[in-house]
């Protein structure tokens, strides 16, 4: 049985005990264990890029809980780059569901959200961030920044548990379209952030070093890029749980200086890997980490593998320094999960026509209908460049919402059809 | 003809261009179409939304980005119609002057997409105008509409509010059937067009610019797509005192109202809000209905909505409803059977499984029980049970004075004098084996339920799971047939597990499959058993948490027999639960005590 899953099933009882404040204060020790066992036992295949952001992902964030004073509650898509001008770490509610879906707690998280009346389907990761929050597994955060884009859940759920917790909420809304007039309408929501986060901390924002963020920004991007095409010769062992990983580089914490070093290490490391042979996958949206079937091709598989992932490469474009704000705003205006699904097609068609991977994989995960609605879109766009494309169906986080063997069916069939049987 | 979907539809502004608007109200039968379109975990709503589409008979539609499910909708449409006028407005949503002004323009680009669509170009000072005298005649005419509301108020009618996503006719009807009368209809489909636009109303018609009707647009009542929605909780507040309970309907797959649901639910909230933690009921729906063409559109699953709504009626505010009228009359026509006879009274508990019949004497007295299996006719159980009965208790059918009937079948047992739902017998039926119950769990072979009483012995709350097989008898009972074991067996051999093992699918199909998957690894049956037990009672767990978990608690229902079942329940609510001796039996009874009831009320009014 896995460690995580015992150390999980121990916090379970310590949580039906009713000692809370003992099973939140095992979460954060339990993120150490995992940083410790990280830097002294790590999994020798793997690249030092990637052990380096392990650690990094997974010691930040128990510094996060263990400091509600300078924590915010995020989601994947809020300008962090602000944030990071006032010292708060953000623990976003995609990152913690995950972690305790890591612990295989997301069973009770996700039940604890049903029973007080959330909707069986929404999506798991925001049920499980407000059963986490109802458990007492994770502490309520200084001030919470969310946005509309790509998902109605985020402005639904973050109004839902700040009410509830008493946790400032700030909600961005993003147009979907671009014109001058939506530009400024979100520069001016974001002055407004600016100006609520400088009067809750007391400090000024220091607009040099937002600028310097977004410097560090567009280098991590350029070597991001770097990395995507090099992923298609080179070999990169990984894990499905670590690809997932990469989003604390590309959304979390973009801009940070470790996030740049690392990038910069990835881009340099894959450089010295020996030439690849496997079948090289374009992930679109979610990747189940834990799911068994998948684990047994994309971990380290010799002859399937995950190259990158559409979430990783949401927006690309160069940012302009010298106005942050405008940079921000547009960032999210033009990300490639905003607006229509056509944007996404367009993107994800130009991507994969640069990148040459062998097929292209998107996973419906359980209550996201942003993705799921548009999947034929993207299925008819792939059909017509002859790129051959999976659909699977299932759950990235609770593994009830899983059926393994269907999974496993429809992946070898796909392999099958790229030309590579079974592994 | 271009159709609509959501209030902040610009609709004057597609009139002033000379453009017949309707609103979508779709009554499909099926969304086969939309889920292959599109997928099967999309809203209900804009699947029946394609659906209309796909029968041709508007020229476009107009929708706004009010959700996840909108977007995609638009995005096929936009695909599969290019030669219709497929629109999509992005709505702001924070209300302010500046998002109204971006409104505004937003409106304005929709325009020129509809003049180059038709091939024409409309004169700006005419169209705003023609606009502004549209919108304040729209919110005149809503206004109006809202003080003749205000004012046909019936004081002896229990009123009750709607909320949540769009609600169907048929469940409105189903109310005011059942002598209730709709406070209001806070659903976006509910409130009149431009509700509160008093400005536009105290307004010179001159001064009523685009941005003035795009503000007055963002203020309407907020939906749930907003980022304030407090002025949701300003409308409530407004019927402090006036309201009985509240209908909260949702939408299958549209996920945004849960949240206010989930807030609803909270006593304390209700009672902060409007005065009193009055009632709510949930009911959910994917809008499909039995037959398009039926005027009254009747729901595809209507019998589980009636039972709800009836149950939920009951609970209501005695005194308010219509039924006392009705009441009066049977009682007058049972006084007159009953004279000079001992009082008999029959309770049938018509479930999908089994038929369950009591017989109980005026010292409520149990006669006689029997449980039989239903049939494919309820009807027919009905009967059966009732001769079966009365030949065990050596009695005619004319010694029962009277009979009520309860359960999913009810309404087929013909020769009922009333009936009663199950959630209400059940309730009654649990005090009498033990008065001190508080939270009932009643699992029977196609449904479960939990709920919670009042000290008084009220229904206070419930939830029920109809919908699948999950967390029921028949789940049980299918497993057990993969694990080739008598139903019966399940249990015992449950008892003797000693290694923990999990069943993670809730489904009945997926379950299976992860069972034969267990019986290939070797794992021992009753490891697999204890698993299915304890899968069982985490569903059963999680409907008992939303009622909420007051000690003591009761199972009923034949699933209460299955002891693997009873102790893994009690082992996730850490309290023991109170097993009847004929766990099958307690609705019928409460059916009997019902009747009993009804009978000496009637000898009172004498």
């Amino acid at each position: 049985m896995e460690i995580s899953k015992v150390y999980g099933d121990h916090v379970k009882k310590v949580l039906e005990k009713g000692r809370t404040d003992k099973a939140s204060a095992e979460i954060i020790s339990g993120l150490r264990l995992e940083g410790f066992r990280i830097r002294h036992f790590y999994d020798k295949r793997l690249p030092k890029a990637v052990q380096f952001l392990n650690e990094n992902a997974i010691v930040r964030i128990a510094d996060a809980l263990d400091s509600p004073d300078t924590l915010a509650w995020t989601n994947i898509f809020a300008p962090v780059e602000i944030l990071q001008c006032f010292d708060l770490t953000c623990a976003s509610m995609e990152a913690l569901s995950s972690y305790l879906a890591g612990f295989h707690m997301e069973d009770t998280c996700i039940d604890a959200a049903e029973a007080e009346g959330i909707a069986s389907t929404l999506c798991s990761y925001h049920k499980c961030f407000i059963g986490m929050l109802d458990r007492g597994l994770v502490p309520a955060a200084k001030v919470a920044v969310t946005t509309t884009l790509a998902c109605d859940a985020n402005l639904s759920t973050f109004r839902y548990v700040g009410r509830r917790y008493g946790v400032q909420v700030y909600a961005i809304d993003v147009p979907g379209e671009e014109s001058p007039e939506a530009v400024a309408y979100l520069t001016e929501q974001l002055k407004e952030l600016i100006a609520l986060l400088e009067s809750m901390t007391g400090k000024k924002v220091d607009q040099d070093r937002l600028r310097e963020i977004i410097v560090r920004e567009n280098n991590s991007k350029r070597d991001l890029w770097e990395f995507a095409k090099l992923r298609m010769i080179h070999q990169w062992p990984s894990t499905l749980t670590l690809n997932m990983f990469q989003l604390f580089a590309t959304h979390l914490n973009i801009g940070m200086p470790w996030v740049e070093q690392y990038f910069h290490q990835q881009a340099e490391e894959i450089r010295q890997k020996p030439l690849s042979s496997e079948k090289r996958l374009f992930w679109v949206h979610l990747q189940p980490f834990f799911e068994p079937s998948l684990k047994d091709y994309l971990n380290f598989g010799s002859k399937v593998a995950v190259a990158i992932d559409d979430f990783d490469l949401d927006y690309m474009e160069e940012m302009d320094p010298s106005d942050p704000l405008k940079a921000l705003a547009r960032k999210m205006i033009r990300n490639i999960y905003n607006g229509p699904f056509t944007r996404k097609v367009d993107a994800i068609e130009k991507m994969v026509t640069q990148l040459e991977p062998d097929g292209v994989v998107e996973f419906c995960h359980w209550g996201c209908k942003q993705s799921s609605g548009g999947v034929m879109l993207l299925k008819d766009r792939m059909r017509a460049i002859h790129m051959p494309m999976l659909v699977l169906d299932g759950d990235a986080i609770d593994r009830r919402g899983c059926q393994p063997e269907q999974i496993r069916t429809r992946f070898e069939a796909f392999l099958e059809l790229l030309g590579e049987g079974k592994a | 003809m271009i159709a609509y979907v959501c209030k902040y539809t610009p609709v004057e502004v597609l009139e002033a261009l000379g453009e017949e608007t309707v609103r979508i109200a779709p009554a499909e039968t099926d969304y086969n179409l939309a889920e292959a379109l599109m997928h099967a975990n999309m809203c209900s709503y804009a699947k029946g939304v394609l659906e209309v589409m796909e029968s041709g008979i508007y020229d476009g539609l107009v929708l706004t980005d009010c959700c996840d499910s909108i977007r995609r909708l638009y995005d096929i449409l936009k695909k599969r119609y290019p030669d219709k006028f497929i629109y999509m407005l992005d709505v702001p949503r924070k209300v302010n002057d500046f998002s109204a002004h971006i409104y505004t323009e937003r409106i304005e680009k929709m325009v020129r997409a509809y003049e180059e669509y038709k091939g024409i170009k409309a004169d700006p000072g005419q169209l705003a105008a023609e606009t502004a005298y549209k919108a304040v005649q729209t919110a005149a005419f809503t206004r109006k509409e809202e003080e003749e509301k205000e004012k046909s108020e019936d004081p002896h009618l229990s009123q009750v509010g709607i909320m949540g996503a769009r609600c169907p006719d048929a469940i409105k009807n189903m109310l005011t059937d059942r002598g209730v009368q709709i406070a209001f209809d806070l659903t976006c489909t509910g409130a009149g067009r431009l509700s509160g636009a008093y400005d536009l109303l105290q307004a010179d018609i001159d001064q009523v610019d685009s941005d003035r009707y795009a503000a007055s647009l963002l203020n309407q009542i907020p939906c749930l797509r907003m980022a304030d929605a407090v002025g949701r909780e300003r409308f409530l507040e407004g019927f402090t005192g006036r309201l009985d309970g509240i209908v909260y309907h949702t939408v299958k797959f549209c996920d945004m109202y849960s949240y206010e649901y989930a807030e609803i639910l909270n006593e304390d909230y209700r009672k902060k809000l409007l005065g009193s933690p009055i009632p709510v009921l949930k009911l959910d729906t994917d809008l499909t209905v039995q037959d398009k063409n039926d005027a009254q559109r009747p729901l595809t699953n209507e019998g589980q909505l009636s039972t709800r709504i009836q149950a939920f009626t009951e609970t209501l505010r005695q005194g308010r409803t219509d039924e006392s009228r009705r009441n009066l009359e049977r009682r007058m026509n049972f006084a007159k059977k009953r004279e000079g006879k001992q009082m008999i009274v029959l309770g049938i508990d018509s479930g999908s499984t089994s038929t369950n019949a009591v017989l109980m004497d005026q010292n409520k007295k149990i006669l006689a029980y029997k449980v039989i299996r239903t049939g494919a006719k309820s009807s027919l159980s009905g009967q059966k049970a009732r001769e079966l009965i009365l030949a065990d208790a050596g009695l005619s059918q004319e010694d029962i004075l009277y009979t009520v009937a309860t359960g999913y079948g009810r309404s087929a047992v013909d020769f009922a004098d009333q009936q009663v739902t199950e959630i209400s017998c059940h309730a009654k039926g649990a005090r009498y084996f033990d008065p001190k119950v508080r939270t009932i769990l009643d699992i029977g072979g196609q449904d479960s339920k939990a709920i919670r009483l009042r000290e008084n012995g009220q229904v206070e709350d419930f939830v029920m799971n109809d919908k699948c097989a999950a967390g029921t008898g028949r789940f049980l009972e299918a497993m057990a047939q993969t694990l080739e074991v008598g139903i019966d067996q399940l249990g015992p051999i449950a008892l003797k597990s000693k290694e923990d093992i999990t069943i993670s699918s809730m489904c009945t199909v997926f379950a299976e499959s992860e069972v034969i998957s267990l019986i290939a690894e070797n794992k021992e049956k009753a490891d697999i058993a204890a698993a299915l037990c304890r899968s069982v009672a985490s569903k059963s767990y999680s409907l008992m948490r939303r009622v909420g978990l007051e000690p003591d608690f009761m199972m009923t229902g034949g699933v209460a027999r299955n002891k693997g079942v009873v102790k893994a329940v009690e082992e996730k609510i850490g309290a023991p639960l109170f097993i009847p001796e004929e766990p099958d039996i307690v609705g019928a009874v409460g059916a009997c005590l019902f009747g009993l009831e009804k009978m000496l009320s009637s000898e009172t009014d004498k």
